[in-house]
Order: structure tokens, then sequence, then C-alpha cells
């Protein structure tokens, strides 16, 4: 599903060169719930913006679902992420101007999908995480773990068939944060989405398929 | 996406609110301004009707206690020697409602039947082709119109067709002042207040070059003619009427005077339009800028979620559009009530010139002003706008 070969990542300055990725291969089977984890500023948020396709790796290969990302062009990029991938943040990341359902139906737009389905595709996913009764408040109106749950809603509502999740429960207390972490195992073992998951905590990281963990920029399990 | 945009724009009034303000009020300066200059301008661009290059005039004056005969063998002696030199062309006579005096007579009834209202000069037989009267129908006055049975009339095009909705006149009786009068000829143009001034239904009298009433000599000049010459003008002017008190104008020179009291303030109002419209721009390239500085994770994440570089661009540039837009078009619901409710004395085109030139130009400023930032929105990087917050 997800294939990395020898992935690099080099950050340059003017003075300064550092090597965010060094080296690194992976491959992550359909269906496959992965975890990543290390010390802040090991790589893990940069290896997930290569396999999210919204950074590019200074050497290496990037494969998803058999294709060869590096050919396309940014326009097929842009196409192939909202098609393929969706994307859930430590910090949520709803645009606040919005309502639930419109930060939901965000992805779709993109995908040119009529303003009808749209409606009907993001209901149905403000169901599947339980906030069908809160699609017309504003994100400031809802709880940390309510937002992230919206998150996880606009993150599905395309079908992508990866997830890839940046320390979803992170900003949560440990009831929200476990609440998240449900809905993500679901989606992982009812749809067979593929889920890539950074995370720092311990308890959460056990729940999934595998764990991958990395140091200055290098895969060390 | 338009209908996205438009919830965005919907939900954040309150920051659009001022820029859309902003819109509204420059939309209405620039209106007021452009109406003005483009209601100018298209007067301008009429023509006068007469000839103002190579002309003087004086103002003569002829004292009450002479008599008409003496008045005119003074008057007729003058035309006599004037035009004896060779660099001058013709001469003719008017009343004092001469081009660009400030002076007008201005009279109405309903004589013929209607109301009529007209500005009133009188000429001899020789001020026309002095002047270079555009004749489109009929003739210029003659020596014999002062032995017929009426006066004779010429007015010009406006008149006719405003009061008589360019039917045939010539040859029939006009009545003004409760006097019988006879159309002999009709002129295209006769505008003599100013460049900048709407054509007015115009009569020319008829007055023999002999009558008192006649104290205003119009002098058609060789082209080319020395400034010099108008010392020996003067003198034989003088030498004639046996009086000094009379100044000789170059007609040109008085024209550009007059215009300009009008070039000056339009000049005034469109430079400080201009310096409007860099402020405008400064400040909506501000706005922008602020904007797309406060809405960096928004754009990564929109990138995350499929936007292309041109989508975010499209965006940005379609918000302020839409704002643009809707200030442009709340603004002509207002200046719309100027031509609809007939406010001032504007032709109806002006205002929708002055309209149409008020959006274009705010469009294109908006335009190019959110062109940049928003090319720069476009490129920001995803991977480090997602994780600035």
């Amino acid at each position: 599903m997800i294939s990395l070969k020898d992935i690099n990542k080099v950050y340059r300055t003017k003075t300064v060169e550092t090597l965010a990725l060094n080296n690194i291969s992976l491959n992550v089977p359909k269906g496959e719930f992965l975890s990543i984890m290390g010390p802040s500023g090991c790589g893990k948020s940069t290896l997930l913006n290569i396999i999210g396709l919204i950074d590019e790796p200074s050497g290496g290969q990037v494969s998803i679902d058999g294709q060869n990302i590096s050919n396309y062009n940014s326009k097929a990029i842009a196409r192939f992420r909202n098609e393929k991938l969706g994307f859930i943040f430590q910090s949520f990341h709803l645009i606040s101007d919005l309502s639930v359902i419109d930060n939901v139906e965000l992805p779709l737009i993109y995908r040119k999908v009529g303003a009808k389905q749209r409606r009907e595709m993001a209901e149905e996913a403000l169901t599947q995480v339980g906030l069908k009764n809160r699609m017309r408040h504003f994100p400031s109106q809802l709880s940390g773990g309510q937002k992230q749950r919206v998150a996880i809603a606009r993150a599905i509502v395309g079908k992508p068939s990866i997830i890839l999740a940046d320390e979803p429960t992170g900003n949560l207390d440990s009831v929200m944060g476990n609440e998240v972490m449900d809905i993500l195992l679901n989606l992982n073992n009812n749809s067979g989405t593929t889920i890539v998951m950074v995370t720092h905590d311990e308890s959460m990281a056990r729940k999934t398929n595998r764990l991958v963990r990395l140091f200055d920029g290098s895969q060390v399990q | 996406m338009i209908k996205h945009i438009i919830k965005l724009i919907w939900n954040k009034k309150k920051s659009n609110f001022l820029m859309f303000l902003e819109i509204f009020f420059s939309f209405l300066i620039l209106f007021a301004v452009f109406t003005f200059v483009v209601s100018n301008l298209r007067m301008y661009q009429s023509p006068l009707g007469f000839d103002t290059e190579d002309m003087w005039l004086a103002h003569l004056s002829f004292p009450s206690e002479l008599d008409s005969a003496t008045v005119a063998d003074t008057k007729l002696r003058l035309v006599r020697e004037l035009n004896a030199k060779p660099e001058i062309i013709s001469v003719g006579f008017t009343n004092s409602i001469t081009p660009f005096s400030g002076s007008t007579w201005v009279t109405s009834n309903d004589d013929n039947g209607f109301d009529l209202q007209t500005w009133v000069v009188e000429a001899d037989e020789h001020y026309g082709p002095t002047a270079g009267v555009n004749i489109v129908e009929g003739r210029w006055f003659n020596e014999e119109d002062a032995l017929g049975k009426y006066p004779a009339v010429v007015f010009n095009r406006k008149l006719w067709e405003e009061y008589f909705d360019e039917q045939p006149v010539l040859d029939s009786i006009y009545k003004l002042n409760g006097k019988e009068n006879i159309v002999v000829g009709i002129v295209e143009n006769y505008k003599y207040r100013s460049e900048f001034e709407e054509e007015y239904p115009t009569t020319l009298f008829h007055k023999p070059v002999h009558d008192a009433g006649l104290a205003s000599l119009h002098i058609r000049l060789q082209p080319g003619t020395s400034v010099q010459f108008e010392e020996e003008v003067n003198q034989t002017i003088a030498g004639i009427t046996k009086r000094s008190d009379f100044i000789i104008e170059n007609l040109d020179e008085k024209r550009k005077d007059n215009s300009r009291s009008t070039w000056i303030p339009m000049i005034t109002l469109l430079s400080i339009c201009l310096f409007l419209i860099l402020n405008v721009a400064l400040g909506l390239f501000g706005v922008l800028w602020y904007n797309i500085s406060k809405r960096r994770s928004e754009i990564g994440l929109r990138r995350a979620l499929g936007a292309t570089a041109d989508n975010i661009s499209f965006q940005f540039i379609s918000e302020i559009m839409l704002v643009t837009i809707a200030g442009i078009l709340a603004g002509s619901f207002f200046t719309l009530q100027f031509p609809l409710m007939k406010l001032l004395e504007v032709e109806n085109i002006d205002y929708y010139y002055a309209m149409g030139l008020s959006a274009l130009i705010i469009t294109v400023l908006v335009l190019v002003c959110a062109f940049y930032p928003s090319r720069q929105a476009a490129g920001i990087n995803p991977a480090i706008a997602l994780h600035e917050d």
C-alpha cells in the first residue's frame, strides 16, 4: 500500500544542513494500523508529511498503491492526496469560520462533488463519529474531543484508503483520547482503512498493529 | 466553490465589512469625480460652433448722446477701414453677449403655442462669416434682411431639435418677445459661454451693422498676423470712434482662460482621486497580506485536503472580488438614483459612464492588489504551515 525506499530529508539553510530523515525504508500493507514513535524532533512528522505528499523527500522513492509518486506533477499530487489520503492533526485544523458540516465537506469541494451529494456524504461521516447533531455548530462551540471527531469525519468523508494521523490524541485528555483512538481502530477494523499514526503515547501505540520507532531521523525499530 | 467562498465571506462578515465599506466609499468618490470629468469632457468634445483662432474682439461703446446717424457713420467707416487692411479678413458686430464674456440673455415665452426658452444673441450680417459660424440649413443674415417685413433670426440645431423636432422651419414665423420674426437659417452649434457647457437653445437676431446696440467688434485676421498689429488696430479704432475706453482681446486666449477654470478643478480632483486610489491600493494590499499571514494554517490544510496552488489563488482572489462586487453593487444602487431621479443637470449617459469607469478602476485595482498576495498564498508550503500553530 505504502512503500518508502531509502527516504532522506535534508533541511538546508545558508549555514546549516540538518538531516531530518536518514535512509528510511518502510512498507505499510493495506489495512495495517501503524504507529510511529520517537522523541521530539526525530523526524516523525516529516516522515508523515512525506507519506502524505505534502512534503518532498530529498532522496528516495515514495510509492502508494503501487504508483511511484515521484513522477507526478503538483496537480496530480493534489488530486491523489484528495482521493487517497485523509489527514488528522494534533491541533485539529478546523476552519473556525465554517460550520462543522462545512468543514467536513471541504475535501469534497476540491473533488468537485455536487452540493447535495456532498451534504449527504458529510452527514454520513458525522454520523460515523457521533456528531450529526452538532453539524450546524461552529468549531468554537465544540470540546477538544468533538473537534478531533469532526477532523476525523473530514478525513474519512472522501472514503480515502489511507489515513495519516499526526498525534491525534496529543491535545486531548485520556478519556477523549481513548474515544478518538476507538474511532480510528473501528475505521481500521471495519473499513480496512490503512492508518499511519504519529504518537508520543505508548499506550495508544500499543493498540496499533505495528510500531516503528525513529531516533535522530533513523529507524531504530 | 463559489458557494463555499460566499459562505466563508458571510461567516466572516464583520472583518469583511470594513473592506466592503472601503470599496463602497471609494466607488462613490470615484463616481462623483468621474461624473464631473466625463460630463465636462463630453461637453468639451462638442464644437463651439465658431472660430476662436485668429480672432480679436473689441468692446466699443457709443455714448447715448450720439444720434443714430452718427453712430452708423462711425461704424460703417470703421468696418470699411478695418476691412481695407491686408491683415484683416473681415469684421462683424454683435451685442455685448460675446463668447466667454459670461454675459447671457435668456428669454422664454409661449408665443409659438408651446413653452420655449432660448438664449439670445444679436449679430449683424457680417458676424456669421467672420466668426466662421457653421450653417446647416438656410443662410446667414444679409443686408436685405434689414428691409424685410419681419426681423430675421437664425437659431441653433439644439433649439430646432428641442422645439421644432427638426421639422422645416425656414421662412416660417418664429415669435419671440411679442414680435414676429422670420427664420432664415440654422447653425450647427453656438456654444458661446464655455467649452465646458451644454449646447443651449440659442436664437441669433439680426441687427444691421450700423445699429448702435451692436458694439462688440469681432475681427478675423489673416493666419500668422503678429501681435504688433494690435497697436495699429487700436489706433484705427480710437481714431474713428474718438474713444480710448476699449480693449482688444485675443478670443483664443479668452477661450483658454475660460477653460482653465474647469481644467484646474478637473485635474485637481483627478489628482486627489489618484492619491485616493493609491491609498486604497496600499490598504487593500496590506489587508490581503495580513489576511493571508493569519490564514497560513488554513491554506496548509486546504493544500493537504487536495487544493491545488491555483485553487488557493482562485479562492483568495474570489473572496476579495466578491466583497468588491458587493461594494460596487451597493454603490451602484445609490449612484443609480442620480440618473433615475434626475438629481443634477447632468446627462444620464455621463452617470452611466462614470459608474462603469469607477467599477472598472476598482475592479482592476483590486485584481492587481490581490494577485501577488494570492500567488504568495498559493506558494505556501503546507508541511510548514500546518506545523506553525
